[in-house]
């Protein structure tokens, strides 16, 4: 089946191209269709309940979406500046989508000084003098509600924060709020040292324009790569040129998809191409390398017989290895993030697209271009010095010291595996962005200055009205936020009791700075001090529920997470029974969904392992054979993990990928080696020699993918977003782990056991009849009898050919499958024929079974096809199918004994 | 003879306009000003039961009720006392102010649950709102016409009311270069300011009066049932309602504009004295009755400029 599937694009090349074409067409009428998302909302699990809680709370206390406008300049409270800024402010308030803005110029204080009492706005309008000018400093600095919040310490700076509607639907709103902010600012800019807009429309938009630019930038270069990693290492135009068909095929499939299925391109998507190119074109490679050695040996139409020889020696493990790269990316489906679901969704269509394009395409372009030029594996060993001389060095390593590099490895893993255990997860957006980006400088420079620009509120809720204006409930705001200051980690909160005390400060004097009116009276009366409007973001209007708003700038989703717990534990605890608290925000939600990512991860890789494991011992009919499929795998793994803890790289959207993705690649390479091995052990029983061989012949293929694929992994390390470039380091690395895994340690292992496929008992072309026949094979199920006959040579024999010669020593018993041999006995000269025999006979039974000289010759008088049991090899592999060795010796005994029987019978006679 | 009657009513009502209008020809600013506090000034005593009802950007309401007490005094001291009764955790909070003969006022602000001591609050002019209402001082008393200049400019004729248009100056400010203070609407047909708009520094309105149901209380002397304010740049507005009002010197005795006043009437309430108990229900009726008037007069009725 296999091989009709590959000799489709050689047999149909019109049907097949024809197919190709109209798919091709299809998927590219979707692409117009493609959304593009960078909104927060694809970071938050579609399914967490916070987000009702926080629509609701948002509802009502305004939102957590807020851009801030950082003004610095040292002349900041002039005339000629505030009134520069009163126009900005008006400018920005008459802004579409516009809800708010907040600025100084809306700020209402209340001072306390000279035994009197001014409620006032900070700035009604702009100053005229110098003097009012800097009675609004004054005025603006004494408010401890506004420090840090509005204005820095020294007055220099200060802020102004637009709310902004909230348009979901609209996938250009960030850019277009963005653009209409930016654009106010560029007017002014020149009248300030510094000024610059924070908030979620420019981070959207940085990531939108980011994300074009790396289309832009990932795809050639990745391509570009491919094609001359893969000119230097192959030195074939057409082992470049036939990945670029079949990748350009799959990005054009996979971004279709999208198209129509409504599924958005995110941060994650921009490496989509990069990754199919370099993936894609691991497949190709090993391909070419078969169809070359295919070549090598062809005799009558070289393209048909090598890309048989192809589609019979890389078929099916290319087909396994679709698989397993599928499975790695699919298993990122777990998450319940919808930028890695939706990235899974593209990337597992990818990989598969990608196998079908592969498929169908490579035998209809070989079969087109290219010469019928042989290149054999050792004109390619010949050329490529570097595989050449890495398996050279780690042939040596295995021959003399495989024990040592087992405890090595063993050493090595532990030690990785012990700095992994300082893995952090993070999911901020910003910690997307690396750290010498203006936007990341921005928020830095607001962060020396003013409270972090990241907000959640501490929302406490009651079902009575008017709770908050009773002074113990008051109280419990302030000692949540003591309790917060304690924790040292947030940079500032507010609260009405922070009003309040503000108030009481002002009426009292200084000495009651922090201390809260004692009376629901008094509460209800310094509160009409305040315009219902200053309120709203803390209190509701019925004062049944109440709000901290809390501002920060912790992007160590791990840290904060923990922080969090420990404040909700401590606000469930205040707040008390009849009160109850949520801890909210957008930026907290989106942190929360990275304790996601770490269970997601650990079950996705699990999953995969058992998956893989499953997969493989099927495949080699042996739980060995599946375990030595996880080696290679899990210590490239363990070594990733080592590095992230080492190098301090965070589990994030982009990293939490990279274990599972780079399983389903590197296991490629296993699969590739260990199918070569098995097909090397049905014709000889050194298994060593088995071993060197496979290595030899999937050494270069291997080295080149993985150098390949790290290469075009590397290409990441180039994109906009931190994320993606250290996915791609540490997916680059662990390619590269990968080699030293598959060529090194799986080898060894390899060596010491014995695996029969289970496609290849499946396939098995042979007559029942003689298997039911023939004594050898008593009393083994159909399976057994196939698993055995894997177990044993496949030899063939000419007409004439000697299979036994007479009084020589040897150890083989033989089985005839096809064909016929007569037993001649040879005394003195005359030749004497004992017996014919037939398919089912077996025969060298004795030999077999005691180092003896054969007593007759066995000479085929037709061509023969037989089975060759060697006692050495048999014996070697008691240890690795004892069932089936064991069944086999039973029925040599009964062989044997039958065969006594009849001599003494015959001797009577 | 119905026909007579009826044209001999026109003919009356054509030769009164007519009046009116050969006298707003000849009136100049400060006269119409004049005229306007000496037809609605009439009474130097002035009880009043009020509500204040408050409105946030978000269309959120609040409802206080308030007594105000107000005596000019024969030298030209005028007095004028709010203090609000509801709700029950404010009974008591006053506002005391005094504007002596030479304009100078003073504020205080009465707790009674912070202590038995007035406090004097700075804010002298028009954003000097009090306790977190839209309304100042001089927004209720009225100005000083002898502290300000006034320019009388197009009259205008809106919803078939003839107003006078008065532009209101600074004292020393240049008439024809500065921008006016506030413009006051005055209509021609009984001179009582419909509508004040209250501009800032640079010209631009910021705050708005107007007002509403209005009623003869005495002769030429007009009143508002209802002051409507509104805060053009944070968007809220309070709605001030007269419930029951009073011209008697009986309710406004010269004693009662002092603490000791206010400490007797309204005590200070300890710690351990104070209520627990809320009013909720009466608030909600309050709320959606007062939301209703206050949209339908914030909706419409104003005078555009």
């Amino acid at each position: 089946m296999i091989l009709k599937l590959f000799r489709l694009g050689f047999n149909d090349r019109k049907g097949v191209f024809l197919a190709l074409l109209i798919i091709t067409l299809f998927f590219a009428s979707g692409l117009p269709k493609l959304e593009v998302d960078t909104g927060v909302d694809s970071l938050i699990p579609a399914d967490a309940p916070a987000r009702v809680v926080y629509q609701r709370i948002a509802g009502e206390f305004g939102t957590d979406n807020r851009t801030i406008i950082y003004v610095r300049d040292s002349k900041l409270w002039t005339p000629d500046k505030l009134g520069k800024l009163e126009k900005l402010h008006e400018a920005m308030e008459k802004t579409t989508h516009v809800t708010r803005v907040d600025s100084l110029y809306n700020l209402h204080t209340i001072d306390g000084s000279e035994g009197k009492i001014d409620p006032k706005p900070v700035l009604r309008e702009a100053p005229r003098t110098d003097e009012e000018a800097l009675i609004a400093k004054q005025s603006a600095l004494a408010n401890p509600l506004y420090k840090g919040n509005f204005f820095s310490d020294d007055g220099n700076v200060t802020a102004m924060i637009v709310s902004v509607e909230n348009i979901e639907d609209d996938q250009h709103f960030s850019r277009t709020m963005f653009d209409a902010l930016e654009k106010l600012l560029s007017e002014y800019r020149g009248d300030f040292e510094y000024l610059v807009q924070v908030g979620p429309p420019r981070i959207n938009a940085e990531l939108k324009s980011s994300l074009y630019e790396d289309f832009v930038l990932l795809g050639p270069l990745s391509a570009l790569v491919l094609v001359l990693s893969i000119l230097f290492f192959m030195r074939s135009g057409l082992s470049a040129f036939i990945p670029l068909v079949t990748s350009a095929l799959s990005i054009i499939w996979t971004f279709g998809m999208l198209g129509w299925t409504g599924i958005p391109i995110n941060i994650l998507s921009a490496m989509l191409p990069s990754l199919i190119i370099v993936i894609g074109s691991t497949e190709d490679t090993h391909l070419m390398a078969a169809f070359f050695r295919g070549l090598s040996c062809a005799e009558k139409e070289p393209r048909k017989e090598a890309i048989d020889y192809m589609a019979s020696h890389i078929g099916l493990p290319l087909i396994l290895t679709v698989l397993t790269t599928t499975l790695g990316f699919g298993s990122n489906m777990f998450s319940d993030i919808g930028l890695i679901q939706h990235f899974a969704i593209a990337s597992t269509f990818a990989m598969l697209a990608n196998g079908v394009i592969t498929i169908l395409a490579v035998p209809l372009l070989l079969s087109l271009f290219g010469s019928n030029e042989v290149k054999t594996a050792s004109d390619n060993e010949t050329t490529l010095n570097l595989p050449g001389k890495m398996i050279k060095t780690f042939r040596y390593s295995q021959d003399h010291f495989p024990g040592s590099i087992l405890v090595a490895t063993a050493l090595l893993c532990l030690f990785f595996i012990y700095q992994a255990s300082t893995l952090y997860v993070t999911n901020d957006p910003l910690s997307y962005f690396p750290s010498d980006r203006p936007l990341i400088q921005d928020t830095q420079r607001i962060h020396e200055d003013l409270a972090g620009i990241k907000i959640f509120f501490i929302a406490l809720e009651s079902n009575t009205k008017n709770v908050f204006q009773d002074p113990k409930n008051i109280a419990k705001l302030a000692e949540i936020q003591a309790f917060m200051k304690k924790q040292g980690v947030f940079d500032r909160s507010i609260s009405i009791a922070d009003h309040l005390s503000f108030v009481n400060r002002e009426f009292r004097g200084d000495f009651a700075e922090s201390s809260l009116p004692e009376t629901r009276q008094l509460v209800a009366q310094y509160l009409m001090f305040f315009h219902r409007s200053d309120l709203d973001s803390y209190v509701s209007h019925d004062y049944s529920r109440a709000n901290i708003v809390v501002r920060h700038n912790i992007s160590d989703s791990h840290t904060l997470n923990s922080y969090i717990e420990e404040l909700q534990d401590a606000v469930a605890h205040i707040a008390g029974p009849g009160i109850k608290a949520h801890i909210i925000g957008e930026n907290l939600m989106v942190n929360h969904a990275a304790e996601n990512l770490m269970v997601a991860q650990v079950k996705a890789l699990l999953i995969l392992l058992a998956l893989i494991f499953i997969i493989m011992s099927a495949m080699f009919t042996s739980f060995k054979g599946g375990a030595i499929a996880l080696v290679p795998a899990i210590i490239p793994i363990a070594l990733m993990f080592g590095i992230m803890g080492l190098l301090d790289i965070p589990l994030n959207p982009g990293t939490a990928m990279v274990a599972v993705i780079a399983i389903g690649i590197a296991v490629d390479g296993t699969i590739h080696l260990l199918a070569r091995y098995n097909e090397l052990c049905r014709r000889t029983s050194d298994y060593k020699e088995a071993v060197n061989i496979a290595v030899q012949e999937e050494a270069t293929p291997l080295i080149v993918s993985s150098l390949a694929l790290s290469f075009g992994f590397g290409i990441l390390l180039l994109s906009n977003f931190t994320v993606v470039a250290q996915f791609g380091a540490l997916a680059a690395a662990t390619m590269l782990f990968s080699i030293f895994a598959n060529l090194l340690i799986t080898p060894i292992i390899m060596s010491k056991v014995r695996l029969v496929g289970l496609y290849q008992i499946l396939a098995m072309k042979i007559d029942k009849k003689i298997l039911d026949c023939t004594p050898l094979f008593n009393n083994m199920t159909n399976y057994q009898r196939r698993k055995a006959i894997l177990i044993s040579e496949l030899n063939e024999f000419g007409e004439g050919e000697l299979l036994v010669e007479q009084d020589t020593l040897g150890r083989d018993m033989y089985l005839i499958l096809s064909g016929q041999a007569e037993v001649i006995r040879r005394d003195d000269g005359e030749a004497r024929t004992l017996a014919t025999l037939n398919p089912g006979s077996v025969f060298g039974e004795i030999g077999y079974v005691r180092e003896a000289e054969r007593t007759a010759d066995v000479r085929a008088t037709t061509k023969i096809s037989a089975l060759r049991f060697d006692y050495e090899k048999m014996q070697k592999d008691l240890k690795y199918f004892p069932n089936i060795v064991a069944k086999l010796n039973f029925n040599i005994s009964y062989i044997l004994g039958e065969r006594l029987a009849d001599m003494v019978e015959h001797s009577k006679k | 003879m119905k026909k007579v009657a009826r044209n001999l009513l026109f003919l009356i009502i054509a030769i009164a306009s007519a009046s009116h209008a050969e006298q707003a020809v000849e009136l100049n600013g400060i006269e119409v000003m004049q005229e306007t506090y000496n037809r609605h000034q009439q009474y130097p005593y002035v009880y009043e039961e009020q509500s204040i009802v408050m409105r946030d950007r978000n269309g959120k309401l609040d409802t206080r009720k308030a007594h105000r007490y107000s005596r000019v005094e024969k030298d030209g001291t005028a007095k004028f006392m709010l203090v609000f009764d509801y709700p029950l955790e404010i009974k008591g909070v006053a506002v005391l102010a005094t504007r002596d003969s030479s304009g100078k006022m003073s504020k205080s602000i009465y707790l009674p649950a912070f202590a038995e001591q007035l406090i004097e609050s700075k804010g002298e002019n028009s954003y000097g709102n009090f306790l977190g209402t839209d309304f100042s001082v001089e927004n209720i008393i009225g100005e000083r016409l002898t502290e300000y200049q006034y320019f009388r400019r197009q009259d205008r004729n809106i919803d078939s009311v003839q107003y006078f248009v008065i532009d209101v100056f600074g004292p020393d400010d240049d008439m024809r270069s500065t921008a006016p203070l506030k413009r006051h609407f005055v209509r021609q047909d009984n001179f009582f300011i419909g509508q004040t708009d209250h501009y800032d520094n640079y010209g631009r309105l910021h705050k708005r009066q107007s007002h509403h149901d209005l009623k003869a209380v005495d002769g030429d002397m007009w009143r508002s049932g209802m002051i409507l304010i509104e805060d053009m740049r944070e968007q809220h507005q309070s709605l001030l309602k007269i419930t029951r009002r009073k011209f008697s010197h009986d309710y406004v005795p010269a004693g009662m504009f002092t603490a000791d006043w206010l400490y007797q009437n309204y005590p200070y309430v300890a710690p351990a004295e104070a209520i627990e108990e809320n009013n909720n229900e009466e608030d909600e009726n309050l709320s959606v009755e007062n939301g209703e008037q206050l949209s339908r007069l914030g909706d419409g009725g104003e005078i555009q400029p």
